[in-house]
């Protein structure tokens, strides 16, 4: 190392410990008292860069801590709860979804199903439209007076499911034709949406009574039972409903194991009804 | 004292003591940074919030003055990104000096007011190696640079200040020889 790489290097990096830059210094008297004009150089310019601190920065630093970490415990738990909550309704959600019809088969629907294996509507008995009038009358046989008729009843026909008196109707829809029976005096049971086989199955409160939907799809029962509310109004049956024995229950339950895919298309007909 | 103390259990004391080792270095660095007392100072607090949150990161206390640093560095950049301030131009405000006293002598002023007009690219080397006592390759590192283009700026920034002070240039007297 010379003279001017020492000076350099001193310029650069004053407190160098490197073994040239030494062995320079103490052979060289003139690099010698550069090295000490700079170290009183850097003691002046290391004063000057020390400027005075807060009082009590870090103090003030770890009363800023311990307050971010208290509102950030107080938001971990608010997230956290929630979270759970989130997750909690979530769950719920999602099971009351893949359970909505998972749920048995209703025993009033039981008793509907049971009866359409035996009243099976032919495509010849599919009318494009009834008129309303003769819905209507199938509705006052059973006590129940309608105030409007919806649209798009193909079939009516007093039917007997069991102890309960209906009106089993056939509303055609895209995805395939849509079973309507009206339960007169019967409420539906809670919870009442169902599968049955490859059939989607509803029991809506309709009334005082009950308005069963079965069909291939589930995608118009909202529709099919605003339009029914509608048409019901205030409709009450007039008769009162028969009192359902005690038993009754045990033998719905039978009934229903023996339930089998309703069959929209089916050819038997219902001798109980003709 | 070591700033961290590995056998501490706590992760507080731990904090602590990183605290009361380094806030006085890392604000005087961060006043050099941008030039302002109060913004030093949120700087400081800042930095050291962020640390708390990744103390569990930290894996070589030796290297704890050059972490806090970057973390400094980076929350500086931050802060002028949001704001969309010009960082470079500390020499535009008025500095105070926080230590004139009638004691004091006048060329510690003048040497602050120099150190403030200097170009970041000059002064920021310059205070990590006077004050934080980083070498040229720790600085090279901690600013992305080169350790010939440090030295250059630490060469240059000396140049500058003893320019301003009217103090001599060391490469003059060796021409001169």
């Amino acid at each position: 190392m010379n003279c001017l790489e020492f000076r350099r290097h001193l310029g650069s990096e004053p407190g160098s410990q490197r073994k040239e830059f030494i062995a320079h210094r103490e052979a060289c008297p003139g690099c010698s008292a550069a090295q000490l004009r700079a170290d009183a150089f850097e003691s002046r310019l290391l004063n000057a860069l020390r400027v005075q601190a807060p009082t009590n920065l870090a103090d003030r630093i770890l009363l800023a801590q311990t307050t971010e970490m208290r509102s950030g415990d107080r938001y971990r738990r608010r997230r956290f709860a929630m979270l759970t909550l989130a997750a909690a309704a979530s769950i719920l959600i999602a099971v009351v979804a893949v359970n909505r019809y998972d749920q048995p088969v209703p025993p009033l629907s039981a008793m509907v199903i049971e009866h359409l294996q035996e009243h099976v509507v032919h495509a010849d008995d599919l009318a494009a439209s009834l008129p309303p009038e003769r819905v209507m009358e199938a509705f006052a046989e059973r006590g129940v007076k309608l105030g409007s008729v919806p649209a798009g009843v193909d079939y009516v026909h007093k039917c007997p499911a069991g102890p309960y008196r209906t009106v089993h109707m056939v509303m055609p829809e895209a995805e395939g034709p849509i079973t309507v029976v009206y339960v007169v005096d019967t409420p539906p049971a809670p919870g009442s949406s169902f599968r049955s086989g490859k059939d989607f199955g509803r029991e809506v409160r309709m009334g005082q009574g009950s308005l069963v939907m079965i069909g291939p799809s589930d995608r118009h029962f909202e529709s099919i039972a605003a339009s029914w509310r509608d048409a019901l109004g205030n409709a009450v049956a007039e008769n009162q409903a028969k009192q359902i024995p005690e038993s009754l229950t045990g033998e719905l339950l039978i009934l229903q194991s023996v339930i089998t895919p309703y069959d929209a298309a089916g050819s038997s007909a219902c001798t109980t009804c003709r | 004292m070591k700033p961290v103390n590995a056998a501490m259990s706590s992760r507080q004391d731990q904090f602590e003591a990183l605290v009361r080792g380094h806030s006085t270095d890392l604000y005087r660095y961060a006043y050099w940074l941008c030039g302002q007392e109060a913004l030093a100072q949120d700087l400081v607090q800042d930095t050291f919030l962020r640390a708390w949150r990744a103390l569990d990161r930290l894996r070589e206390v030796s290297a704890v003055k050059a972490w806090l640093i970057t973390i400094l560095r980076r929350e500086h950049a931050r802060l002028f990104e949001r704001k969309s301030m010009a960082s470079d131009d500390i020499d535009d405000i008025d500095l105070p000096d926080p230590q004139a006293t009638p004691e004091r002598s006048t060329e510690e002023s003048r040497l602050r007011q120099a150190m403030a007009s200097l170009e970041p690219k000059y002064r920021e080397p310059l205070v990590l190696q006077v004050l934080g006592g980083f070498s040229c390759s720790e600085i090279a590192e901690q600013l992305g640079l080169g350790e010939a283009a440090v030295m250059t700026q630490l060469f240059r920034a000396r140049q500058k200040l003893k320019g301003q002070l009217g103090l001599e240039d060391p490469l003059a007297e060796v021409s001169e020889l």
